[in-house]
């Protein structure tokens, strides 16, 4: 699972309001190499919720010098976009789960593959 | 389409005493006219047409670099036409494709699966660069109103005699080339730990090599690896043929074909079978090849809808259309057609691509590949599913660190429920599914529950005003029946109708409104079955 999915996911526990985002609990990590494209960065940053991102990163051990808060002109700014590659695709959870931050639910990653299928009482 | 002022035929003395050389070198036939020729040929490839072009390609040279008119040891460069069977309905986006890759407009055959385009043989290679299409052919010859006698013999008498009159020599000398391509892209795929290739990859048949230098040399494009990855994926028995051809210098090898006919239409006199046993017995005769129904060089195609005649040579071999996927599952889609509906949707640079009943990620993976400036999340409830999709990927991801390139694909698979997706509200520019058919899995009954919950959940998880899906299902009933309660949340643009697997489907492509998902009147009346609608609506909008 790389973090730009994480980003995207939700907890989605019937009754519960502050699902987002989830906390990652990885056993391990593995980083790939994927082509640069500055572009994709650029256009993907405001699609993200940044915060949740750095925070993510941040719980991997993998956030190095990603700022808490985005920097003005990213979009000129090639170091800062390659950062931001670097953690939205490059780094992936293979095993560890997912925990939903109101309910405590830990949703398992296994082989890279979060499952988010919610038992009978919890949908 | 050019119209030719005389046509061009091989000596019309019997084959075996004519200048006609050991079967071979068929390419050096001595062309001459015939004038007692019956019927109207139309579009052919010739090499009058050739010689009439050559001057205006040289002289235009295209963006394609200049080596090829220079190039002294390939020869003369002809045109010919190239036909290409696409997934019935995609026509259009194919000849688009063409448009775009080749450069060249392609004359579409409506709702029967075939586009028919010219290409100049220096960029022959290009054909293989298409993703639209299933199978590719050069064109010998073709008839528009083929007139048939009136009786069996009659007509497949003439189906024999025409074996011998038809314009060859440009469409074999294509084949022979592309053979050489794909020769060229064996070795190089060499690389990858294929078994049984491994013995090949030290020598090179010197000829193939030499001509496979010659061409590298002037091929314009340097094919990507993710090129190579796509053709690579060959099945068992199309590998082991190009191990045959390697294995025997070219010029010397006995030609081995066979002949394919497809017959279309109620008022001929003959089956298919009988006509490919008539003219395939006559092209035997006449080049002396050697008749094989598994092991062949050559596979001639004899083509007949109706009035409509074609004649053409393979030059791809059959199971090409799966290329992405090395693990199945029950309901795999080609990948040409997986193709064809991502290229509906007209996927934008960083846009999130959702497959969520991606099955074995066919759809989801050929946009990694094709449409990788995009990121793409396949999902699906099932356990085998999601096994499998994650193996493709695994495939082809080692595919690509084999050969030394970055391997990293944009996507990522999720185990989840598609009426309850752990997705953020209106993150996600795209879905592109194929929904249960019910008929190969699933069942009616489920469907007509599964699809209105569907489609609320995926329009929740679409952006508003830009999102668009892109939904294939056999199951047309149900699926205008849950969209017509959604007008709200989706706009139909389009759809295409397809075949998948002998049933008749449709492509759907969907505009996201720009409503806000549960605000629409159909919300406030549909409920989700459980707890209090409003309140999980309110929920989904804190999401955001």
């Amino acid at each position: 699972m790389k973090l730009l999915t994480h980003n995207m996911l939700t907890s989605h526990v019937k009754g519960v309001t502050k699902g987002y985002p989830l906390l990652i609990k990885a056993t391990e990590v593995k980083v790939n190499e994927v082509d640069f494209n500055p572009k994709f960065v650029c256009r993907m940053i405001p699609k993200l919720e940044w915060s949740a991102l750095v925070q993510a990163a941040d719980q991997l051990g993998h956030r190095e010098d990603l700022p808490g808060e985005l920097v003005p002109d990213y979009e000129k700014n090639e170091d800062f976009l390659k950062k931001v590659h670097r953690v939205l695709l490059e780094v992936e959870v293979i095993e560890g789960c997912l925990q939903c931050p109101e309910s405590g639910r830990e949703f398992p990653i296994s082989r890279g593959i979060p499952n988010m299928l919610l038992n009978e009482d919890e949908a | 389409m050019i119209s030719l002022s005389f046509l061009l035929f091989v000596d019309d003395m019997a084959p075996q005493a004519s200048g006609l050389s050991p079967p071979v070198t068929f390419i050096a036939l001595t062309p001459c006219l015939d004038r007692s020729r019956p019927q109207t040929l139309l579009r052919m490839s010739s090499q009058a047409e050739e010689a009439a072009e050559q001057t205006s390609n040289t002289v235009e040279a295209p963006t394609s670099s200049s080596s090829t008119e220079t190039d002294p040891t390939n020869g003369t460069i002809i045109t010919v036409t190239v036909g290409a069977t696409v997934p019935t309905g995609f026509e259009h986006t194919a000849a688009e494709e063409v448009k775009e890759k080749i450069g060249v407009d392609a004359r579409v055959s409506k709702d029967r699966g075939r586009i028919y385009f010219p290409i100049t043989t220096d960029k022959l290679f290009q054909v293989h660069l298409l993703r639209s299409v299933d199978n590719l052919f050069v064109v010998v010859a073709e008839y528009d109103h083929y007139q048939f006698k009136e009786s069996k013999e009659e007509t497949l008498n003439e189906l024999q005699e025409l074996a011998s009159k038809l314009p060859w020599t440009s469409a074999l000398e294509v084949w022979r080339l592309n053979r050489t391509l794909k020769k060229k892209k064996g070795h190089r795929k060499a690389g990858n730990a294929t078994r049984a290739k491994s013995n090949a990859e030290p020598s090179e048949v010197p000829a193939a090599a030499a001509a496979a230098e010659t061409e590298q040399q002037e091929l314009p494009q340097v094919m990507s690896p993710d090129d190579d990855d796509a053709k690579a994926e060959v099945t068992p028995d199309s590998e082991t043929r190009q191990q045959d051809l390697e294995d025997t210098a070219p010029e010397v090898k006995l030609i081995k074909f066979r002949v394919t006919c497809n017959r279309a239409g109620d008022k001929h006199s003959f089956s298919s079978n009988e006509a490919a046993r008539d003219f395939g017995g006559a092209v035997q005769e006449f080049f002396q090849w050697k008749a094989d129904m598994t092991k062949f060089d050559i596979e001639v195609l004899l083509n007949i809808h109706n009035d409509e005649v074609v004649i053409g040579i393979a030059l791809t071999e059959e199971s090409l259309h799966r290329r992405n996927i090395s693990h199945f599952g029950p309901t795999t889609l080609r990948s040409t057609l997986c193709y064809g509906m991502l290229r509906l949707c007209k996927p934008q640079e960083s846009d999130i691509i959702l497959d969520p009943m991606c099955g074995t990620g066919a759809i989801p993976l050929e946009g990694a590949i094709e449409f990788n400036e995009s990121f793409y999340i396949a999902g699906d409830n099932n356990d085998m599913a999601v096994n499998r999709t994650v193996n493709n990927i695994c495939h082809i991801q080692k595919r690509r660190a084999d050969k030394g390139s970055p391997c990293g694909l944009p996507i990522d698979t999720v185990q989840w429920d598609l009426s309850n997706l752990p997705i953020r509200t209106s993150s996600v520019d795209i879905i592109i599914t194929d929904m249960p058919f019910g008929k190969r899995m699933g069942s009616r009954k489920k469907n007509w529950d599964l699809y209105p919950s569907c489609l609320r959940e995926m329009a929740r998880v679409c952006r508003p005003g830009s999102g668009k899906a892109v939904l294939l299902t056999q199951d047309k009933k149900c699926f205008a029946k849950a969209i017509s309660r959604m007008g709200g949340l989706w706009r139909k643009l389009h759809t295409v109708w397809v075949n998948v697997g002998g049933l008749h489907a449709g492509v759907y492509l969907l505009k996201r409104t720009g409503s806000v998902f549960g605000q629409t009147p159909e919300d406030v009346h549909e409920s989700r079955g459980r707890g209090d609608a409003q309140k999980d609506e309110r929920d989904d909008k804190e999401l955001c």
